[in-house]
């Protein structure tokens, strides 16, 4: 399991010093913002954390509008958001969740606690990275099927199609590339009366004609 | 008596030191002690010019600060002042004010005596 990069952002400097070291110590790497609006930064860069731990109350952008920005950008790969919070009436909670948040911590965190909580983050994380692989091989698969349904040109002489790039190719490596199938050669017993027979009677003919040569 | 900070939390706190790393409970209680006293003179400078909203501000922060290294007595404070100010209820953060005060001095001595026995 690769360590994913946490994010911990927090105006207070005691507590995120030590929310992070809990976390170093768990094997993170773990970067910081101290406050609202360098988290939302941080997280919608090229290259963002893959999970955040936003404190609730910071100056500027607070922990729950940071995740309604989050939550308004469509992508494959959503941040795993843990809320940390020194509330703990449930209204507040069901406030955070609502928000976007997939968790929350009350503060002071305890160590247990943060990283198991933490490690649940990276279960789901890596779980949605391999779903979304699994979707992404599926549309592939899927879209190969399609060009298989479709109106394919085929020349009426040899047999060639002509595929997406108007180019003609043979039947043989048209359905190789568009599906699973794959080619074995032999003949029918159509192909075996009209072509197959008569080359071999061709041949015995001319080995009976040398052999007579020979005997002369 | 209780202590002043829980030896629970002082000691998760130790543990937190990777092998070759400078001493993270020796940093947290640094920060503690260079980022606490101007926020508890904002506190107060707020209280004066009756700016209870920042007087919440300011204890909301403290309160933070104080649960983390288990200042369980100066983490009660700064928790009533969060409420009492929150609701605006003046005439109670008068006398928290100076409790604030009081509990922080405490933390203080403690501090000096835990980064001087290290």
């Amino acid at each position: 399991m690769v360590p994913l990069q946490v994010l911990v952002a927090d105006d207070e400097p005691v507590s995120r010093t030590v929310v992070g070291a809990m976390l170093k110590k768990a094997g993170y790497p773990v970067v910081y913002a101290p406050d609202g609006e360098q988290a939302w930064q941080q997280l919608s860069s090229n290259d963002p954390p893959t999970i955040a731990l936003l404190d609730w109350e910071m100056p500027g952008l607070q922990g729950p509008e940071v995740v309604q920005r989050l939550r308004q950008r469509e992508t494959s790969t959503p941040t795993y958001v843990i809320l940390l919070t020194s509330r703990d009436s449930s209204a507040d909670i069901v406030q955070g969740l609502r928000a976007g948040a997939d968790d929350y911590v009350t503060k002071p965190a305890n160590e247990d606690e943060l990283v198991a909580r933490v490690n649940v983050g990276t279960r789901v994380v890596q779980l949605q990275a391999a779903l979304a692989e699994r979707v992404r091989s599926l549309e592939e698969a899927l879209a190969n099927v399609k060009a298989l349904q479709t109106l394919l040109p085929m020349c009426a002489y040899c047999k060639s199609i002509r595929n997406d790039q108007n180019y003609w190719e043979k039947v043989e490596t048209y359905f190789t590339q568009h599906s699973n199938v794959s080619f074995t050669h032999s003949y029918c017993p159509n192909c075996y009366e009209r072509f197959v027979r008569p080359e071999l009677e061709a041949l015995e003919d001319a080995k009976a004609a040398q052999d007579r040569q020979r005997r002369r | 008596m209780s202590a002043v900070l829980d030896p629970a939390v002082i000691e998760t706190l130790r543990s937190l030191t990777p092998p070759g790393e400078p001493d993270v409970l020796s940093e947290v209680l640094q920060l503690f002690l260079t980022e606490v006293p101007p926020r508890i003179d904002r506190l107060r400078n707020a209280w004066a010019a009756g700016n209870i909203e920042e007087v919440h501000r300011a204890a909301h922060s403290l309160k933070g600060s104080a649960g983390n290294i288990g200042a369980n007595a100066f983490f009660e404070v700064c928790k009533e002042l969060d409420e009492k100010s929150r609701s605006g209820q003046a005439d109670a953060v008068g006398p928290l004010v100076d409790a604030l005060g009081v509990e922080y001095g405490r933390v203080e001595v403690e501090i000096a005596r835990l980064l001087g026995a290290s």
